[in-house]
Order: C-alpha cells, then structure tokens, then sequence
C-alpha cells in the first residue's frame, strides 16, 4: 500500500512539474502556429525575463509591479522582434527564420547577462518547496506546495490562453494568420500585430516558467536548457497543437519523475536530462507527426 | 477621401518587377468604373494576378513591386499603402487558389473576413445573415471545417470572406479555376448580384474568356505583361482574334479553348505548375 502511495506521489510530483513543460511548450506553439517557426530563443526568453524580473526586484520595486514592468519589457522585446528580425525575413524559408530564431537566443542571453550579471540568484516567491499538511491528513499524499503552485499557475495561464486563442477576435486572427498568412493578410488581418500578439503571449508564458523554475533552482543560464525540453514535448504532442503541448508536458513530466525515481538508480541518477529526449527518440521513430500533430488539409 | 470620378481605379503604365530583375509586366493600364465588372482576360503567365496584386499591394510580400506608372483607386495612390490599409480603404482582392483557413469553420472563415470592422455581436449576426442569402451553401455547410469542403463551396467562401470586409471593389483571381461548369455559372452568378445589389465595382481576372466577358461590361486582354486589346465585353466577344484565340471558334469551326491556348503558352508552363492550394 505504501508502494502504491509512493508511486502516486511520484506521478503526482511528475504531472505538477509537466505542467511546466506544458506551459513553455505552448509559447513554442504559439510562434510555431504564427510563423512556421521553432522558436529557438525561447530558452533564452524564460532565462532574459526571469532575470530581469529578479533585477527588477532587486532595484527595489514591488513583486507586482516588478512583475508588469517584465511583461512590458516581454513585449518590447516581442516588438522588437517583429520588426528587426521577423519583418525583415518576411517571406524568407522556414529554416532562414530558425537561424534567425537562434542567433535571437543568443542576443537575449547575452543582453541578460550584460543588463543583470552572471551570478546565480535567489528567487523567493513566499511558497516553500515542503508537503502542504492538508494534503497529507486527506489523501496521505506528500505534495510539495511550490510544485502545486507552479501546476496551478501554469494550467490557469494555459486555461487563459486557450480561452484566448478560441473566443477572441484577436484568437481568430492567429488561428487565420496560422492557417495562411496570405489570406489572412488579404482580408485585413494585420499580420505584425498578430506576432506583437504571440512573442508578447510568449514572452509572458516565458516569465512564468522561469519564475517558477527559478524559485526552485535559483535564477541561472541552466534554465536556458530546462525550457529546451519543451522540444520533446512537442515532438510527443505535435508542433501545432496547443493541446498537444499540453499533453506532452504532462507526459514527460510524469515520465521522467518515474524513471527517475524507479530506473535511475541503475544508470548512476540524473536521467531526467535526457530521458524525454529518448522518449522523444521512440516517438520520431514510431508517430512522427506526434500525438496530436494537425493532420494536413488537402484538397486539390 | 472618397471622391466621385467615374473610374474607381485606375491603372497608368505600370510595370512591375518580381526580385528586381524578373519583369512580370511591361505596360499595362486599364480603368474599372464605378460599379462595373471589368474582365482581365489572358493565359497563363500573362500576368492578370501580378496586376491584381500590384492593385491590392500584396505584391511585397511575393518580393514585388510596381517600377513605373501608378495606381489610382478611389482618389488615392496605392503605392505606400499596405494589404491592411487597402482592406480598410474598401479594397479586396479574393487570391488566386481560394485560400480559405482549412482549420477554422465555414462560419469561422466568415467572420475573419470582418476583422477590419469593428462590429458589436447583433450587427455581425446581421451581416452573416445578409451574406448568406447570397451564399445559400454556405449556411448549410457553416459548421464545417473549411478544409473538407468541395472546391466549389471554397471558392463561394473566399468570395463571402471578401465580402463581410465590406468593400467597395473586390479583386477576383480566377474563380472558376477547376470547377464544373455548372459551379462556375452558379458562382459568376452571385457576383453578378453582388455587383447589382452591393454596389460593389469588380476586376475580374479569368482564363475562361467566355463566361468571364459574358458576366462583364467590359474587358482587357493581356499576354506577357502588356495589354493587347480592350473594348466593351459585346466587342470583344465578337472580335475574330479573341474569338480565335481566346473563345477557341475558328472559321473552321469550333475549337477546344486550351488547344487555342497551348502553342502559345506552352513555353510558360512548366515553372508555373508547380502552384499549390
Ligand atoms: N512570386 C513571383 N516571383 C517571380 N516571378 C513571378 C512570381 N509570380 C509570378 N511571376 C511571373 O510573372 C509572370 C506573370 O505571372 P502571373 O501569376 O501574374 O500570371 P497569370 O496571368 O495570373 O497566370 P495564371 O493564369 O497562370 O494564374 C509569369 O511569368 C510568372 O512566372
Ligand atoms: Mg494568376
């Protein structure tokens, strides 16, 4: 019974921190949906906002507004984006953008680590990483409160976006945008406020992660990395699919805490790092569309 | 600034260049009055939707871009215009191919097409209403993916999503491009009425000469970029060249239009096919 117990822990611990991955991955599917483009700077992006954020905080002002003031600066950096590296590359191939998208992620690396320094910080949100005790009367269960928080705060944004994208006009906009860009553009449909839309949505989703991330870890260059798992999540759930994001984050989150905690031991621990990837690997191999990858539309 | 000048549009010598160096038109004018269909008739290549997008200023984003004469539609120069400002100018070119969002509903394409309106949800429920009582299929089908409808109801919804923008001329590429016959009337058919009872001043550019020219007030026949003749669609439809040529009747008879074509064009072909949906 016991076994039992750990085990849903386990899975538990697994499925909170999924959320995240789920969270990161749907900034990648948002860019991905708007212009046909893996977002390769988004590692750079969760890193560059959180570290501005904990800047921010550092000259005094308050979590809230410190907060704000990230997003703000999210969607300059979104702006700026748009016009100095998608907007000029209009209309260039898909992998012109993907080398535009990476030399991006070293530039944001780069100005963070210029603008805030390169020490490794503290981030206290106010949520210890210790078992809530309310969980452990009901069910017997050790859910730590930051893993909860960080699931929480993750599925609401997603929940958020999602809302977003299917009932708002600006949502239809991106989904048209998403679909054929030339269409879209020919019906009046302003594609640079689109992907104003998108990098600012992204550039937030960003914060978030690396927030809580960062609350866990500390706010260092190795978050760059944490947020490049979302890669096999999208292989697992499909590039396109904001469902998908959602159920490959859980996936692998679940995934690697199981292996982790049960086969882990065998390989000397650590395979968290690269256990998505090889489950990724099967994923190429056998379901290369991923779990929900659009099927493509064709009629002729 | 709207202005009341007969021509809505009006096009003066405009050459236009792909990539800088590839010239797609050499001179080219033409002028759609007000509330007329005009007809942009010639084969492949021959440059009716580089003039359309030259027109609706979807040329830059094809790395186009008009190197001499101008644009003129309702009083003003297009030139430093973009598609969205055009949209909002009342000017809306439906593309060559359809276009419609697969993914998203019949409704759903629908509706995209106001969004350069601001309408409240009682005045888009009224317009929806209004474009389906040109577009009966479309009611039927709305709740569809866009994607698995046939070629006909496509091509009925990239004319509808136009048409919820609200212009006050639409740019037509090839609408009876793969359809039945019988599609094809049915379509030409309710941009007639749209033309009569909207108002709606229509540049109109086909391959399918006679359909075309009998559903229009007047015509332009271009080949590689330049036009070679124009007169009233009457006149042209009893012209002998563009009834050899392009209606496929010879004074031997009757001739299958594509064979008319073929000689000329077949030189063209090859690098064009290769065009998607
Ligand atoms: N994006 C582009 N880049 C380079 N050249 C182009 C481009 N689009 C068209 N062209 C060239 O410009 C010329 C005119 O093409 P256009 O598409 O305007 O012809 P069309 O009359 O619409 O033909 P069709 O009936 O086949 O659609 C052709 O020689 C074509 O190869
Ligand atoms: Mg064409």
């Amino acid at each position: 019974m016991t076994e039992l117990l750990f085990f849903v822990e386990v899975v538990v611990a697994g499925l909170l921190a999924g959320t995240m991955y789920s969270l990161v991955a749907l900034g990648f599917v948002l860019i991905y949906k708007a212009s046909s483009t893996f977002n390769f700077a988004q590692g750079a992006m969760v890193f560059f906002a959180v570290l501005a954020f904990v800047g921010f905080m550092e000259l005094g002002l308050p979590f809230f507004l410190a907060f704000i003031v990230t997003i703000l600066l999210m969607g300059l950096v979104g702006f700026c984006t748009e016009r100095l590296v998608l907007k000029p590359l209009m209309n260039q191939s898909e992998d012109t953008l993907l080398m535009a998208t990476i030399g991006l992620g070293f530039v944001l690396e780069g100005l963070a680590q210029a603008a805030w320094g390169v020490e490794v910080r503290r981030l206290d949100l106010g949520i210890g990483d210790f078992p809530i005790q309310w969980i452990i009367d009901t069910f017997g269960l050790f859910v730590s409160a930051l893993d909860l928080t960080a699931g929480l705060v993750a599925a609401s944004l997603i929940l958020g976006l999602s809302i977003l994208f299917k009932y708002t006009k600006m949502g239809l906009g991106l989904r048209a945008v998403a679909d054929d860009p030339g269409a879209a553009s020919s019906i009046g449909i302003p594609l640079n406020n689109i992907m104003l839309l998108v990098w600012t949505a992204a550039g937030v989703v960003a914060l978030v992660a690396g927030m809580m991330w960062g609350a866990r870890a500390g706010v260092q260059f190795a978050l760059v990395d944490l947020a490049l798992k979302a890669l096999p999540v999208l292989i697992i759930g499909g590039f396109s699919s904001i469902p998908g994001a959602i159920v490959g984050g859980l996936i692998i989150g679940a995934t690697e805490k199981v292996l982790e905690v049960y086969i882990g031991p065998y390989f000397g621990g650590a395979i968290e790092g690269w256990a998505p990837y090889v489950l990724a690997i099967f994923f190429l191999l056998y379901r290369p569309e991923g779990l929900f990858g659009e099927k493509i539309i064709r009629r002729v | 600034m709207t202005n009341n000048s007969k021509d809505i549009l009006k096009i003066e010598n405009i050459e236009v260049m792909y990539d800088s160096v590839i010239s797609a038109l050499h001179d080219v004018s033409l002028s759609v009055p007000r509330g007329k269909i005009v007809a942009l008739l010639g084969g492949n290549g021959a440059g009716k939707s580089t003039t359309l997008k030259a027109i609706s200023t979807m040329l830059a984003s094809e790395r186009g871009k008009v190197t001499k004469g101008k644009i003129i539609y309702d009083g003003t120069s297009v030139t430093n215009q973009n598609p969205t400002e055009m949209v909002g100018l009342g000017m809306v070119q439906v593309l060559e191919g359809r276009r419609c969002f697969g993914h998203l509903t019949v409704e759903e394409n629908i509706i995209t097409g106001a969004y350069s309106r601001k309408l409240t949800n009682s005045e888009m429920k009224d317009e929806l209403d209004k474009i389906y009582s040109y577009f009966n299929r479309l009611k039927d089908r709305r709740k569809s993916q866009a994607g698995f409808t046939s070629g006909g109801e496509q091509q009925m919804l990239a004319v509808a999503r136009a048409m919820m923008a609200k212009p006050k001329m639409l740019l037509l590429d090839e609408p009876s491009m793969g359809l039945a016959p019988q599609l094809v009337s049915e379509i030409f058919k309710i941009v007639k009425d749209l033309n009569e009872k909207e108002g709606v001043s229509i540049l109109l550019a086909e391959q399918n000469t006679n359909i075309a020219l009998k559903n229009s007030d007047y015509g332009y026949i271009i080949e590689t970029g330049n036009v070679k003749l124009h007169g009233t669609a009457e006149k042209l439809l009893n012209n002998d060249e563009v009834k050899e040529l392009y209606l496929g009747i010879s004074k031997q008879g009757r001739k299958n239009f594509r064979d008319a074509l073929r000689d000329e064009v077949n030189h063209k072909k090859e690098n064009k096919f290769s065009k998607t949906n």
